[in-house]
């Protein structure tokens, strides 16, 4: 680390010597507002913004991108990716600790090649505030001023600036002012910790009414408030402070075609979980009505990310604030309010307070499975806090960029986005509404899927789709689907024929764990398609037959003519020790089974609640009686395994479409214990 | 494959979704490539019996209008309402939902008393047949049309968006026109144009139409949080109906 003193007037042929050697994206004025944007004059350069209207994250997660390039049907490739370096001039300490947080969210799980190519190719220069704008809460929220995360930091000290590199990026930048430069004197360091300080204090225009830490224990206390009634009232549900903050990063795909009709472009764009169909899925169930999104964003800020990554998800940037035309986006406010209502929220919790048990539920999905572990996340929310050079205030940990290390060409060579290709072997109707296909995948490659998870099926031109895989995990090359025709992508999928190519990715996401349940009794609870997740695992207990105790299927439909895998049920049913039971909604036409929804069926399955595991899925609706009846029944939550279904995107634990409360079902999911998601509200609404 | 063969009708309206057809130029070309364009008053002279895609334009507004659209219904496979008249009588709907009251004196001025307007009850294309797709604008946006036609081509259904101009105005990031002391529909008006508007420092009167659930209540408020009357709202559209 080094730190040199130079003139205003310095920064401005440094500035022009920067230009001339690479890209420079810098902050300028436009329309009275302040912007990144690519410089092309030194002149243009402003250190003295408020603040952007678009946060710094848009040149690593731009508004819209190319993810994958395709010419359909077979080939699906890579995009071209812009491989200029670029240097990223102006942004203020608390954009710098959103990056940070955005790196350790596209480093995470599966990473993200396209973030984190564009993230090693940036050399971030900071600089401090000089004038704060009319929403910052910085101050409040320990972003002021940040110790890490940037190359070069540049702070105003009377007409002189300090520049301090941080890296060996920064140390490259920092001789481009050439030899005869001043290190800083500690008088110099000085001033700039008064400065420090002067931000600290001054980036408050809201005051927030506790520490930062202390937010994820209020949200635990608070998912019940009125509160989340009373402003959604007033949400327009427009998105607009989702898209300018530096932390939200959730986007939507979407294919383009051009007129050869061949090949395109799948994009992805910025979205938000504020939009009313965020969460709907096809068919129109909505997850999440406008009262249920507007206090996702919150939560998804001050208790989600927190319990998943360590730090609260708002860096005090005041953007949301400015943008709402309603007045309803300020986390101070929201904050502020809850508190009120809530004091308790800074005290010391009780051992097992109950009010916790949101937190908890994440905490232990999320790995820490103890209680103690999980009780401790959730009174020391997992905030890690460094002091910078005075140990006055507390600040975020900041998340390394795990950037540096991460080679560019290893980042492109494997990119999940895109697809491996598989052919159609067979195709057949099951019912007027639900098609199978036998599918195998390019070079007869096997899937090495596991019971219970699914692919993307992707059609280049029309979407993707999540589709559970319907054979068991030990069937060779090839895998089975089941797809009822909904929309866009399952109704393109029936027009194809064997031989046809299709774009898959995958297996993701948990599977059934079978391999930890033998020796106990199968019970299946499926409810109309619900039966295509689970057909994995009674194939596997199938072969495995000596394994397991009794298998007993129970399977409700709408009618008969509904009825799915009719044959295969037949031949299940002669195999020893298993009983299938069914069940229709509506009688219409010839059936020999009951009548009435599945649960008529659980009193005779003769379950024994400690040898039992139980497997359910089905529509969202069937979940809570058959749960309630199972526990009735005497067993217990954690032998009993659903398989969730939400919109989904991306798969791969990115796009933030699939989630429950703070659960990724994508990840965490398909198949969850009932134990994990009981007291998650959103999981079995 | 054989080409899909598209019939283009117009009813009562102005003609611009057309002529947003043949402002497609070079792509023009593209599509006549991947399409027989079978009946089209404006571009061409052939005519057929039997299509596979219909584009509408216009309101429907007298009785033979209803029985010859229910023929080409009848004879279309896919049948698409082009712009605002057709899909829902254009700025009409979305003031409905603002109860405002008497906007068409409004939206149309002095010629809301001539006869193509006047002439019965205005339907849109969905009340009386069933529209499989709808283009929205007004006029619709040739780039759109195109995207539409080639997802149409592809046997997909193409969706009309449901999040508001807000989201692509803050995406183009556009400072908004409330901090600019103006009023804008954007928030309950159903994106897609890539807020045309508003990125030219203009504000969203609302051509497309609503989103599928916009808060009315949320949007007055925002009207008075900015000291603005629901009449401001009024003489602003008819400022824009007298140009
Ligand atoms: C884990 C999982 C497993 C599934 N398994 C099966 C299966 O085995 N068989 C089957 O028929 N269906 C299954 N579904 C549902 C299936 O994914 C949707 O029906 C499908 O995405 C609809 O896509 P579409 O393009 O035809 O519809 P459109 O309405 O055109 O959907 C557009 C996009 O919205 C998203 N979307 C819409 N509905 C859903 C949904 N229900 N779930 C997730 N994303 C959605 C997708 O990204 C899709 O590309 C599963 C869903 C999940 C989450
Ligand atoms: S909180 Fe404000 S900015 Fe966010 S969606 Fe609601 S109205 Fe729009
Ligand atoms: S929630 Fe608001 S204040 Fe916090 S980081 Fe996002 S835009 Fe900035
Ligand atoms: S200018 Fe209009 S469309 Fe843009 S953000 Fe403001 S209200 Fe929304
Ligand atoms: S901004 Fe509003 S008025 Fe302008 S084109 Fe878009 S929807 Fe129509
Ligand atoms: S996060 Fe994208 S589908 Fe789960």
């Amino acid at each position: 680390m080094r730190v040199i003193k130079v003139e205003e007037t310095q920064i401005a042929s440094w500035t022009r010597t920067l230009l001339a050697q690479q890209r420079v994206v810098a902050v300028q004025e436009r329309d009275e507002r302040f912007v990144f944007d690519d410089l092309h004059q030194a002149e243009d350069l402003r250190l003295d913004h408020d603040v952007t209207l678009q946060p710094p994250l848009r040149h690593f997660l731009p508004e819209r991108e190319e993810l994958v390039s395709f010419d359909r049907p077979d080939r699906y490739a890579p995009v071209e990716p812009d491989d200029r370096p670029f240097v990223l001039l102006g942004v203020h300490p608390y954009d710098v600790a959103a990056i940070c947080q955005m790196d350790a969210v596209f480093a995470a799980g599966v990473p993200d090649p396209h973030y984190n190519r564009r993230r090693a190719l940036a050399t971030v220069v900071a600089c401090d505030v000089e004038t704060p704008s009319g929403n910052v809460f910085a101050g409040a929220m320990g972003t002021a001023v940040v110790e890490d995360g940037y190359d070069v930091l540049l702070t105003r000290i009377g007409r002189q600036y300090l520049v301090e590199s941080r890296t060996a990026k920064g140390d490259g930048l920092l001789a481009l002012f050439g030899d005869d430069v001043e290190d800083a004197l500690p008088s110099d360091l000085r001033r700039r910790e008064a400065v420090w300080r002067r931000n600290r204090q001054g980036l408050r225009q809201h005051a927030l009414a506790c520490p930062p830490q202390a937010l994820p224990r209020l949200l635990a206390l608070s998912y019940n408030d009125e509160l989340w009634q009373e402003r959604s009232e007033y949400c327009l549900s427009c998105g607009a402070c989702n898209l300018v903050c530096p932390t939200c990063y959730c986007f939507d795909v979407q294919d383009v075609v051009g007129w050869d009709l061949k090949s395109g472009r799948r994009l992805r764009l910025c979205d938000s979980c504020m939009l009313e169909d965020f969460a709907k899925v096809a068919g129109g169930h909505q997850f999440r009505l406008r009262r249920d999104r507007y206090r996702h964003r919150f939560y998804r800020k001050g208790l989600y990310t927190p319990e998943r990554f360590g730090f609260v998800a708002c860096v005090g940037c005041g953007r949301c604030i400015d943008s709402c035309i309603a007045g309803v986006a300020s986390p101070v406010d929201v904050y502020n309010t809850l508190l009120e209502r809530h004091p308790e929220a800074l005290e010391e919790p009780r051992e097992g307070a109950g009010a916790r048990s949101l937190g908890q539920a994440l905490a232990s999905l999320l790995g820490r499975e103890s209680a103690e572990e999980a009780a401790s996340a959730a009174r020391e929310p997992v905030l890690t806090l460094r002091p910078r050079c005075e140990a006055e205030e507390p600040r975020l940990a900041l998340a390394k960029a795990a950037t540096d290390a991460l080679e560019v060409e290893q980042l492109v060579a494997k990119d999940p986005y895109v697809p491996g290709q598989a052919k159609i072997l067979a195709k057949r109707a099951l019912t007027n509404h639900e098609t199978l296909y036998r599918l195998c995948l390019d070079a007869e490659r096997k899937l090495g899927h596991k019971s219970g998870q699914f692919v993307q099926i992707s059609l280049m031109g029309i979407g993707e789709a999540p589709i559970s895989v319907s054979s068991g995990p030990d069937d060779g090359p090839s895998f089975e689907i089941v797809v009822r025709r909904v929309g866009n992508v399952t109704e393109a999928l029936e027009r194809l024929h064997p031989g046809d190519t299709v774009g898959v990715r995958g297996p993701y996401g948990t599977a059934f764990p079978l391999a930890d349940l033998r020796g106990k009794d199968i019970l299946v609870v499926a409810g109309g398609i619900g039966i295509v997740p689970v057909r994995s695992a009674i194939q596997e207990v199938l072969w495995h037959r000596g394994d397991y105790g009794r298998l007993t299927i129970a399977y409700g439909m709408r009618a008969p003519q509904d009825r799915l895998f009719g044959e295969e049920i037949e031949a299940w049913q002669k195999e020893p020790g298993v009983t299938v039971l069914e069940t229709v909604d509506h009688l219409e036409g010839l059936w020999h089974g009951q009548v009435g929804p599945v649960t008529t069926l659980l009193p005779s399955c003769g379950i024994d609640p400690p040898t039992t595991a139980a497997l359910v899925c089905g529509p969202p609706v069937m979940y809570r009686y058959v749960l309630a009846d199972l526990i009735a029944a005497g067993m217990e939550a954690g032998d009993i395994y659903v398989s969730l279904e939400r919109k989904m995107k991306c798969g791969i634990g990115k796009c933030g479409h699939c989630q429950i409360n703070g659960v990724y079902v994508c990840q965490e999911g398909p198949v969850f214990t009932y134990a994990q998601v009981k007291n998650l509200p959103e999981a079995l609404q | 494959m054989k080409k899909p063969r598209v019939a283009i009708f117009d009813f009562a309206g102005c003609e611009g979704c057309q002529l947003q057809i043949v402002n497609l130029e070079e792509e023009l070309l593209s599509l006549l490539e991947v399409v027989d364009v079978v009946e089209w008053r404006e571009g061409s002279s052939e005519k057929s019996p039997e299509f596979d895609i219909a584009l509408v334009e216009g309101a429907i507004t007298r009785p033979q209008d209803v029985r010859r659209l229910e023929q080409i219904r009848a004879r279309a496979k896919v049948l698409v309402a082009l712009g605002a008249c057709a899909s829902h009588g254009g700025v009409n709907k979305l003031r409905q939902r603002l109860d405002l009251g008497a906007a068409k004196r409004i939206v149309y001025g002095a010629s809301a008393r001539e006869a193509f307007l006047g002439s019965g009850p205005v339907q849109s294309v969905d009340e009386v047949v069933s529209v499989d797709a709808r283009i929205e604008g007004c006029p619709i946006d040739s780039q759109e049309l195109s995207s539409v036609l080639r997802s149409l081509v592809l046997g997909g259904e193409p969706k009309t968006p449901n999040f508001p101009v807000c989201v692509e105005c803050k995406r183009a990031g556009n400072v908004c026109r409330y901090e600019r002391g103006e009023i804008c529909l954007g928030p309950v008006t159903r994106g897609g144009c890539g807020a045309r508007c508003p990125s030219y420092g203009m504000w969203c009167y609302g051509c497309r139409g609503s989103v599928d659930e916009p808060n009315i209540h949320a949007a007055r408020a925002v009207l008075e949080r900015y000291g603005k009357t629901v009449q401001e709202l009024e003489e602003r559209l008819a400022l824009f109906g007298s140009r």
